[in-house]
């Protein structure tokens, strides 16, 4: 018998995408970085030739949501595939084309804004790629090679200048110099942060393993420091830092102060103890206790058996912990700027005070794609580890 | 309880210290701040984050529910990967990024904090649902359990726990990112500490940074003590 | 001191604040003895085993091996010439197959390619293919695999002496019994000193030539399978050989090949007789007869008639002192 299928999930997304094109503003023309921007739709910012570029591709991906056709599924998400990376490659090229139509090479102020309709979208077709990624099981070299093609693309239009227009690159455009060095310095406080919690925690996991009393007294002072909120940290750290500055003229040489970088490192150190003490010491508390036994009764010394076996079966976790720290990190030295760390934070309070949006963009976005950039490398490292996973990839 | 008293002597207690505070701040002519009142603050603040939190638990414990029933598990592998993938994005640029879209103030803010605040409650839902030993599933549907009552008596009681612990997690990272929100134009506990840090007002600094940790360490204590108490009656079935 | 004793143990007991796990035990295991503890748990068994290779170190008494006290070796390279096998197998998760064999090896320094060739030698000895097995992971591997590579890994570095602590008690009754075996069967071919722990009065009663059953912490009684089944100390060795099921546990000690009325020819009557093997147990024998209402079952090895057993022969039947071997 004849039986409609239907893919809900791929349904669903597209029929948003596409309802999102319908209803909301692609792209806003703005005079300058404060006046507010007159709405575009898709179709009146490019016109319907270009709009179908996005459109058809969609449209299509609805098409194949419904299985009547013999196509097996594979088939099926694969061309859906094609369809998201297409939708993914000509929006770039969409915000080229508006740019050449509306705005003349003379209004060196005017921007293109990018609408509600284009940030929608982005995000349920990069939900569509999660999900296709997980039906067609795509590796993690494939998710690298279309991610580096798709960057590619927005690069390509970004050097032929065809992006120039486009508010968040104006804005880049009239501070580089500040965005590196904000972009340096936030990386590099979240860096020094990182390492020396991995050096602080490793001591502390060391002294809970030798003597088992410690445990009952840093596990609760750590989650004590993490339920305080990092506003309210950073700001209890200003007087005692700013007390202790002006009576040292040692502390004062190296720039610590109230404000600026000191209070921002003891806070991120502090907040970062917790994930990482907690991970270590329980990954290495939790290797099962036969593998352990094994190791010694063939006559490893506790060095070995801590080298080969314990260190190396706990490390997915340790790593684990290490991923959370860092994310973590990344995001609390954006509220370290409020204190005068510096930072990408920068960008974004700036940004709001000036009601400047393209700027808060400028600080926001680098920083979500500097935590993804994290997720990604640890999950990586950590894939590496585990052999279970190892395994598995390989018999599939 | 302890922690409570504290945020309430703490609450009332700081307009009467100003000798204090001049001492923090000597070169300012007022230290105590005055914009709004603490209670105020402190009441907007805990609205801000209750209102975000009652949508997150609603929305997002049906949600994992949905996704967890036969009609709705299509949806699972989507949502369980955006809930773990989207807590990847710090709290702040969440918040950032609502401004260009919703624009300044109240609302913004409560929507960023719901989004966020979902995150924890769903992954935590699903971990509890499907955590469920399947043969106590398979018993209660043995003896006879609609599928409506298998989730009220024995899928939702049994992952109570693990429920209210992405709850709690989402409730604190709340209350940390609402006090952030004052910079894009809540009312909050944050607004001591951003107008005394531009204006290098250390004693305005301090009390809301107070007030804001004792906020906090009295939500988490109440919320730990339901833990235990959830933890104790589940020990006794 | 016994001359050829490889293990001896004397007057041994261990403390844990205030309790005792083990109670002045004397023990003493041949070169080339296949000796089980077994007992109840908490019966003080793997405490003993895991004393002789001072994973956990005795408070009283002395433990010799080939008549050195074991006090006076690093404890490193005391477990190092000592195989060591456990139930839960204890493979390191993070290592494939062969570079679970090859550890002891490494540790005691061997070159590369003589640890090459002791891995495929043990493989083949435990009928694991070298190609097909060598390079998974132990969480691919089946219950009964995974507990051959853990005796693998425990005979890699041609130890004298093996300890092995239930190794089979986690697997199904099919695969333990091949692998008790295939474990007799290389006991045949290699002559190491095994000391075995189990709780499984069977399991002893196949695999030993030395059964110590222990209880509180004490040894109640030491002998041969026969003369446990023969004389049990006292009621808890007869509870635990299974009370008045022991009748049916001897039978299946004995082989009906030295019981049977020998020089017999086949007359045309016995085809209406059940057959039995002579290698077959006197209690495999005695259920055929249950099964078929026979008193009297036709030997045959490869289809030629060898002998007769008669019930009246199983039932008179007395074992040899002597019978592994």
């Amino acid at each position: 018998m004849f039986r409609l299928g239907i893919d809900k999930v791929m349904f669903v997304l597209t029929t948003a995408s596409l309802l999102s094109l319908i209803l909301l503003d692609f792209v806003s023309l703005q005079p300058n970085r404060i006046l507010p921007g007159t709405g575009h739709s898709i179709v009146s910012s490019v016109g319907w030739g270009y709009a179908l570029l996005i459109i058809l591709p969609l449209l299509f991906n609805l098409f194949l949501s419904f299985s009547f056709r013999k196509a097996s599924s594979i088939q099926r998400y694969s061309f859906q595939l094609l369809m998201l990376i297409l939708v993914f490659l000509f929006m770039p090229m969409l915000l080229a084309i508006f740019a050449t139509q509306h705005i003349s090479e003379t209004q060196i102020h005017a921007r293109t804004g990018l609408g509600s309709a284009f940030w929608v979208l982005l995000f349920l077709t990069s939900l569509s790629l999660i999900e296709l990624k997980q039906k067609l099981n795509l590796s993690r070299l494939k998710i690298c090679f279309l991610i580096i093609l798709i960057t590619f693309s927005w690069l390509f239009f970004y050097i032929t200048a065809q992006l120039d227009t486009l508010a968040i690159v104006r804005e880049y455009t009239a501070r580089s110099v500040q965005f590196q060095q904000a972009f340096r310095v936030h990386l590099y406080l979240v860096c020094a942060a990182v390492m020396s919690s991995i050096v602080l925690s490793t001591l502390l996991v060391m002294l809970m393993r030798r003597h088992h009393v410690f445990e009952k007294a840093i596990f609760p002072l750590l989650n004590f420091i993490q339920t305080i909120p990092s506003l309210a940290l950073f700001g209890l750290l200003i007087a005692p830092l700013g007390y202790l500055a002006a009576n040292s003229e040692w502390l004062q040489s190296i720039n610590v102060g109230g404000i600026g970088w000191a209070p921002a490192m003891i806070a991120l150190i502090a907040y970062s103890l917790l994930p990482m003490v907690r991970n270590t010491y329980v990954a290495l508390n939790e290797v099962d206790a036969s593998v352990i036994d094994a190791a010694k009764g063939m006559g490893m010394s506790p060095l070995e058996v801590f080298l080969q076996v314990r260190l190396p079966l706990a490390m997915p976790i340790i790593l684990e912990g290490i991923r959370i720290t860092t994310i973590q990190a990344i995001g609390l030295t954006a509220v370290a700027a409020l204190i005068g760390a510096g930072g990408l934070g920068n960008f974004i309070f700036q940004g709001l005070g000036q009601a400047a949006m393209d700027m808060v963009l400028l600080g926001a976005l680098p920083i979500l794609f500097m935590a993804l950039m994290a997720d990604l490398f640890f999950s990586t490292l950590m894939s590496l580890f585990s052999h279970q996973d190892k395994t598995s990839r390989e018999s599939q | 309880m302890f922690w409570l008293t504290c945020l309430l002597v703490a609450t009332f207690g700081f307009v009467h210290l100003e000798e204090l505070f001049a001492q923090i701040s000597p070169t300012q002519r007022q230290v105590i701040y005055s914009r709004d009142s603490f209670l105020a603050l402190l009441l907007n603040h805990i609205y801000l984050v209750s209102i975000a939190a009652i949508i997150s638990i609603c929305v997002g414990v049906i949600s994992a529910i949905f996704v967890t029933r036969s009609y709705g598990k299509e949806f699972l592998p989507l949502v369980s990967q955006v809930a773990s993938m989207g807590q990847t994005f710090p709290p702040i640029a969440v918040l950032a990024l609502s401004v260009p879209l919703l624009g300044f103030g109240t609302l913004p803010t409560i929507l960023a904090l719901t989004l966020y605040g979902l995150l924890p409650i769903v992954r935590n839902t699903l971990a509890g649902i499907q955590g469920v030993n399947p043969a106590v599933l398979e018993s209660a549907k043995g003896m006879g359990m609609s599928s409506i009552q298998v989730l009220w008596r024995v899928e939702l009681p049994l992952s109570s726990t693990v429920i209210l612990s992405g709850i709690r997690t989402s409730i604190t990272i709340n209350i940390a990112t609402a006090a952030i929100g004052s910079t894009i134009g809540a009312s909050t506990l944050g607004d001591p500490v951003i107008s005394g840090l531009v204006n290098g007002n250390t004693a305005y600094v301090i009390q809301g940074a107070i007030l804001i940790g004792l906020l906090a360490l009295t939500t988490d204590s109440f919320l730990e003590r339901l833990q235990q108490k959830l933890i104790v009656k589940h020990s006794l079935m | 001191m016994k001359p050829n004793a490889m293990i001896e143990l004397n007057k041994v007991s261990k403390h844990y604040d205030g309790t005792i796990a083990v109670d002045s035990v004397d023990l003493s295991i041949k070169q080339g003895d296949f000796c089980v503890l077994v007992g109840t748990s908490g019966c003080g068994k793997s405490t003993t085993l895991r004393m002789i290779n001072r994973l956990i170190s005795h408070t009283k008494g002395q433990i010799m091996i080939e008549g050195q006290e074991i006090m006076s070796f690093d404890p490193q390279s005391l477990r190092r010439r000592i195989g060591y096998a456990i139930q839960n197998t204890g493979l390191f998760p993070h290592w494939d197959v062969a570079r679970n064999i090859g550890t002891v090896p490494k540790l005691l320094g061997w070159p590369k390619h003589k640890i090459q060739a002791r891995i495929e030698e043990l493989l083949e000895l435990l009928n694991l293919p070298y190609s097909s097995f060598a390079h998974k992971y132990p969480s691919e591997l089946s219950g009964g695999q995974a507990q051959r590579v853990g005796v693998a890994r425990a005979l890699a570095g041609d130890p004298d002496i093996l300890l092995m602590d239930e190794p089979f008690g986690a697997l199904d009754p099919i695969t333990r019994e091949s692998l008790q075996q295939e474990l007799l069967r290389i006991q045949q071919q290699i002559h190491k000193t095994i000391v075995f722990v189990t709780h499984d009065m069977d399991e002893a009663l196949k695999l030993a030539n030395h059964i110590v059953v222990m209880d509180q912490g004490r040894i109640v009684q030491q002998a041969t399978p026969y003369e446990l089944l023969l004389n049990p100390a006292n009621s808890f060795v007869s509870q635990l050989l299974g009370g008045e099921d022991r009748g049916l546990k001897q039978a299946g000690l004995m082989h009906v090949a030295d019981f049977m009325k020998t020089n017999r020819t086949m007359t045309p009557s016995d085809h209406q007789l059940a057959q039995i093997k002579p290698d077959d147990s006197l209690r495999l024998a005695l259920s055929v007869m249950l099964w078929h209402q026979q008193e009297q079952l036709i030997v045959m090895d490869d289809n030629h008639c060898v002998g007769e057993i008669s019930l009246q022969q199983i039932i008179q039947a007395k074992p040899y002192a002597d019978h592994h071997g």
